[in-house]
């Protein structure tokens, strides 16, 4: 859509104002780290995160364990509502390459009606890498360390302030809300822009070479084709089955749906994971993933298989959460170059 | 909000024993529930959880559902333990249905296996409900024991009305049993359906239905004339939990019942 310009100081006070209107999350700095939290209008200015937070927008938009309501006199609303008009700074390319995955496979067809309303009232705030950790290679699965489309706003560090891009009617609209603070965004800031882009991209992809992660643009034929090879049971050795690769990931998007109560009966959505033994199986006790190979294997196969085939897009980001989040140290990276050496 | 992860009520009118481990509830839903033939439903025990059912009545009776289930886990357990009164929740319907319009003109063979009955009689009755739309229908049913055939008296009314062509094998006979021995696999040939211009309806255990989709391909009924009632584990029921998840398909939505040609290539398909 169309760029602008705002400076450092006009964007802080704009951040100031939007925490007092509207429920905010922004990047807090640990160590190393940026955790993604709500911010309290009393809090210092958010820092521009160099790169992606620990916490996917997933847990805002679609929570771990929600109430979707009650039944047979269990009261019927669903709660808590946890309402309002909600901004999240500092979503990453990768984060948001995750919400395409996230919005078909929760807003397709008949929509998950708590998953619309979120994604109804919170505005994207994304913003460019200015660096990457260890673990990222969003690269290699056609992504870029700064995002495309798909975020309502998008800020670009430049000198004295940031290229705003809007991406959607409501990026738009809040342009236009708070016009006088921002400029056009002039020629020279945005060939600054690009030129930062691609020195990133450069630096990304040559720790990628140097790891020897080459698997990228191959990744689909990749698992389809070494179903049978002996690395998925290899690499599932070092598996607890915790389900931590899906928690953390940020288009994991698979539920189930618990019933509670004795007389008030109440239903919650629970984040579920496809590494669990029961995951698969069926009233009769017969499971088409008995074994924990297997169903490692079935993350990968949703992932590159699945997602590219039905959404349209790379079911992986790269956002390298599960390679962190492993206490097994299956490192998918590593999984893909060993695939990738068996033919 | 219309939600779609909530049931509407349903009171327990009847419960009928069809064989020891299996039991038809008829359930009066405080609000109608129409649905397509082969649509499914998400049958809620309060408080226990929910389960997938296909319905075995009929498409064309709207103020009562029925349900036969087999007592295999927790959910259908506790359903088991319910008697006429009970209050249950029925959420749905989820999938497609069978594609009756492409059944039309043409020959209908129904290959049913154990409880695997349970909806192809929501489709027999369909079907006799304008049978004169269908070239010639015929029911081919196996069953474990003459024990294990559920609604038996039912399946001899149709033979004896002649409607539906109808036989029955078991895998083992018992003292009484003057009928066929043998698996459902042996009697699909000679039906007298041209398999060439004629569709398959499968339902029952998955090595039955595997079985009986070989000896339909052998007997010449094209992979996308045969239509298999998938089973896969299933939470939310309309595409979003990715519990029933089968190769680029959601069993839910695009089925429950697929052709062989839509799934011939996926892995996983028989378990
Ligand atoms: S994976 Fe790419 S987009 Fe995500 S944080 Fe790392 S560099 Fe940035
Ligand atoms: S049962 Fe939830 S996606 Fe099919």
């Amino acid at each position: 859509m169309a760029t602008y310009f705002i400076p450092t100081e006009e964007w802080e006070a704009l951040v100031r104002a939007l925490s007092r209107s509207a429920r905010l999350y922004a990047p807090r700095a640990e160590g190393e780290d940026y955790r993604l939290e709500p911010a309290g209008d009393d809090s210092p200015p958010p820092p521009f995160s160099r790169y992606r937070a620990v916490q996917s927008l997933k847990a805002i938009l679609f929570e771990p364990r929600f109430d979707v309501g009650g039944y047979l006199g269990g009261g019927d609303a669903a709660g808590p509502a946890g309402g309002g008009e909600a901004v999240v700074l500092g979503a990453k390319g990768c984060n948001i390459a995750a919400l395409a995955v996230l919005d078909f496979a929760l807003g397709a067809d008949v929509p998950d009606p708590f998953y619309a309303r979120n994604r109804e009232r919170t505005l994207i705030v994304s913003s460019d890498c200015l660096d990457f950790k260890e673990v990222c290679f969003c690269t290699l699965v056609g992504g870029r360390p700064y995002p495309e489309r798909g975020f309502d706003l998008n800020l670009s560090p430049v000198e004295g302030g940031f290229v705003v891009e809007t991406g959607s009617p409501n990026g738009e609209a809040f342009v236009a809300r708070f016009k006088d603070r921002f400029a056009p965004a002039s020629p020279a800031r945005l060939a600054a822009r690009d030129a930062a882009r691609a020195e990133l991209t450069a630096r990304l992809r040559e720790h990628q070479r140097r790891l020897g992660y080459l698997w990228g643009a191959v990744s689909r034929e990749l698992v389809e084709r070494v179903f049978e090879s002996p690395v998925w049971a290899e690499e599932a050795e070092r598996c607890v089955e915790c389900g931590a690769c899906n928690f953390v990931c940020p288009t994991c998007h698979c539920f189930l749906l618990s019933d509670h109560g004795r007389e008030r009966f109440r239903r919650l959505r629970n984040w579920d994971s496809c590494q669990y033994k029961g995951f698969a199986r069926v009233g009769g006790g017969g499971s088409p993933r008995p074994a924990l190979f297997e169903r490692l294997r079935n993350r990968y196969d949703k992932k590159f298989v699945f997602c590219p085939a039905v959404i349209g897009v790379s079911g992986c980001t790269g956002c390298g959460r599960c390679v962190e989040a492993c206490i097994g140290r299956i490192d998918m990276r590593e999984v893909m170059k060993r695939l990738s050496g068996c033919k | 909000m219309n939600n779609p992860y909530l049931p509407v009520g349903a009171t327990i009118r009847e419960v009928v024993e069809e064989s020891p481990t299996i039991r038809s509830f008829v359930l009066l839903p405080d609000e109608p529930v129409p649905f397509l033939t082969g649509q499914f439903l998400a049958l809620t025990v309060p408080g226990v959880g929910e389960a997938p059912f296909t319905p075995s009545s009929s498409q064309y009776v709207t103020d009562r559902l029925e349900l036969t289930v087999m007592r295999v886990g927790t959910v259908t357990e506790a359903l088991h333990a319910m008697r006429p009164g009970d209050r249950v929740g029925v959420r749905g319907p989820f999938g497609t249905g069978y594609p009756l319009d492409a059944f039309r003109g043409r020959g209908v063979l129904v290959v049913g296996g154990g409880v695997g009955l349970a909806p192809l009689r929501s489709l027999l009755l369909t079907l006799r409900h304008d049978i004169e739309r269908y070239r010639k229908v015929a029911l081919r049913y196996g069953a474990r024991t003459p024990a294990d055939i559920i609604y038996r008296r039912e399946v001899e009314e149709w033979r004896r009305d002649g409607r539906i062509d109808v036989a029955i094998t078991v895998d083992r006979g018992d003292g009484e049993w003057t009928g066929r021995v043998g698996l459902v696999t042996t009697i699909l040939q000679d039906t007298g359906i041209d398999p060439r211009d004629s569709v398959a309806v499968v339902c029952g255990p998955p090595v039955m239905m595997k079985f009986a989709t070989f000896k339909l391909l052998d007997i010449g009924f094209p992979p996308a004339a045969i239509h298999l009632s998938m089973e896969k584990n299933m939470s939310c029921g309309f595409g979003k939990c990715g519990h029933c998840r089968l190769g680029t398909v959601y069993v839910c939505r695009d089925g429950p019942v697929l052709t062989y040609e839509r799934v011939k290539d996926f892995r996983e398909i028989w378990e």
